[in-house]
């Protein structure tokens, strides 16, 4: 089976920094992946090579077999990102910005519209739909940023920290949207300081350390022996 | 080729344009008027007819091309700039967009303003009782390439500039000058002898008299010369802007 997620070797440098060094891992169709690391480990950068915000210094990464540079147009049609920061213009109202990232990914006027209804009313959004973005709360802004991912219906979807400082009935709401939309069958590859979120969600985790992959494997393996998840997270990302 | 993502992307330029509707056009429609008002009509009929036309008709081209090129720049300029800035371009930049794609929606929606500027300036025009269009494909020509050659001028600015600051320096030191001193308001016989031959090096020249003579039908440069220095600054604008799209300078890391 063709892998959802396929990074391989993948080398990013920033002149004489070397942010990312070597990472490879594989997601298959319908995991629910965790990517953790402490700050500046280098998630992020990785991230970005594969949606493309960050050119690749060197090494390989696959969407569904699409190549990231070389067939980028089908590679970007299966990602769906919401990014750790608000890269949303906020004069844009919710409708109107769901609008025209749905046009980006060629979704046709009628289709759109239809896909738009159903975000609103499941990320309970259709009475905010008109305000424009800088007058929403920060859990209303996490949960647009959410369904822009949404709106081109990708099969990988790429979540940099959602629920980063938003309350707790929030977090729980995007649990259940993040479960349901796995139970789906999409691939979901999700980074997060928060190791409950990460140990009630993923099946599979890999933790980058300083660029470099310091653990791949299920999640099981990190809470055997009576540790918790914490702990085996400490432990990894403290070793020299 | 992504049909619907680059409409989308043109449209959502217009749109923003909307929004500041009166900064972005009725400025220069009102701007253009007092122009046309104060040189055309009050200055003019004190300096009489030029070439066969009157000052007005004299003054509306340079008028309108002023205005053009300017909208068509900031458009192109501030879309870029403002989504690097609000790092909402990273939408554009994970989308299945091609370079060229990019660059013909902003290019496009930089155009689409200057040409709705131009329009309501010759409207502006008639107002004034300056009316004509000697030779049409001409007027054609003019408006498109230097639209196209602005737009393309306003991308190169806003990939560049890293503050508001920088994106005023390309109008305030170079298109304003340069527009004025380009025959707006005068002929090279108004200019000191000594001057003229500068005429020649200053591309705005061949805007403003290449449309004048589209419109009144005389000019005092070579339309030829200037059209096809037009053209080679507009390819040459296009491939800089290609080669820093591809390369992702200031737009991905």
């Amino acid at each position: 089976m063709t892998p959802a997620l396929h990074v391989d070797n993948l080398v990013k440098r920033y002149g004489e920094k070397t942010a990312v060094d070597g990472v490879s891992f594989t997601l298959a169709p319908g995991e629910f992946f965790g990517f953790l690391g402490p700050n500046g480990a280098g998630k992020t950068t990785t991230i970005n090579c594969v949606v493309g915000v960050t050119k690749i210094t060197s090494g390989a990464i696959r969407v569904f077999g699409h190549d990231v540079v070389t067939d980028y147009r089908a590679a970007r049609t299966q990602i769906g990102l919401s990014p750790q920061d608000f890269n949303i213009d906020p004069f844009v109202s919710t409708a109107k910005l769901l609008d025209y990232v749905g046009g980006y990914y060629g979704v046709r006027a009628p289709e759109r519209k239809e896909r738009i209804t159903r975000l609103l009313l499941d990320f309970e959004m259709m009475p905010y739909k008109d305000q424009p973005f800088r007058t929403l709360s920060g859990g209303q802004k996490r949960r647009v940023s959410l369904a822009r991912a949404l709106v081109h219906q990708p099969d990988l979807i790429i979540l940099d920290e959602p629920t980063a400082g938003v309350d707790v009935e929030l977090r729980r709401d995007l649990w259940g949207w993040l479960k349901e939309l796995n139970a789906k069958g999409k691939t979901i590859l999700l980074t997060s300081h928060y190791l409950e979120e990460v140990q009630a969600l993923c099946s599979r985790i890999g933790i980058i350390r300083q660029g470099k992959i310091a653990f791949l494997g299920p999640k099981d393996e990190l809470v055997r022996d009576g540790k918790t998840l914490e702990e085996s997270y400490l432990e990894i990302t403290a070793r020299s | 080729m992504n049909v619907i993502g680059t409409a989308t992307l043109v449209r959502r330029e217009l749109d923003r344009s909307q929004r500041v509707a009166v900064q972005a056009i009725i400025t220069p429609w009102l701007s253009a008027g007092l122009f046309m008002l104060v040189f055309g009509k009050i200055v003019g009929a004190r300096i009489g007819d030029i070439g066969g036309a009157s000052y007005v008709e004299f003054v509306l081209p340079g008028v309108l091309m002023m205005n053009l090129l300017s909208a068509a720049f900031m458009q192109s300029c501030s879309a870029l700039y403002f989504q690097r800035f609000l790092k909402n371009i990273e939408e554009v930049l994970i989308a299945p967009f091609s370079y060229d794609e990019m660059i013909l929606a902003f290019v496009f929606s930089g155009m689409m303003r200057g040409f709705i500027i131009a329009a309501g300036i010759l409207g502006i025009g008639l107002l004034f009782g300056a009316t004509g269009v000697a030779h049409p494909l001409w007027f054609v020509f003019f408006l498109v390439v230097v639209a196209l050659l602005f737009s393309l001028l306003g991308l190169l600015v806003g990939l560049w500039a890293n503050g508001f600051e920088q994106l005023s320096l390309f109008p305030t030191f170079l298109i304003t000058p340069l527009t004025f001193l380009g025959g707006m308001f005068n002929t090279p016989e108004m200019l000191p002898p000594a001057v003229r031959p500068l005429l020649a090096l200053n591309p705005f020249w061949y805007m403003i008299d290449g449309l004048r003579y589209a419109m009144i039908g005389t000019g005092d440069s070579n339309h030829l010369v200037g059209a096809a220095f037009l053209i080679i600054l507009a390819a040459a604008s296009f491939l800089l802007v290609r080669q820093l799209f591809a390369r992702g300078w200031r737009l991905r890391t």
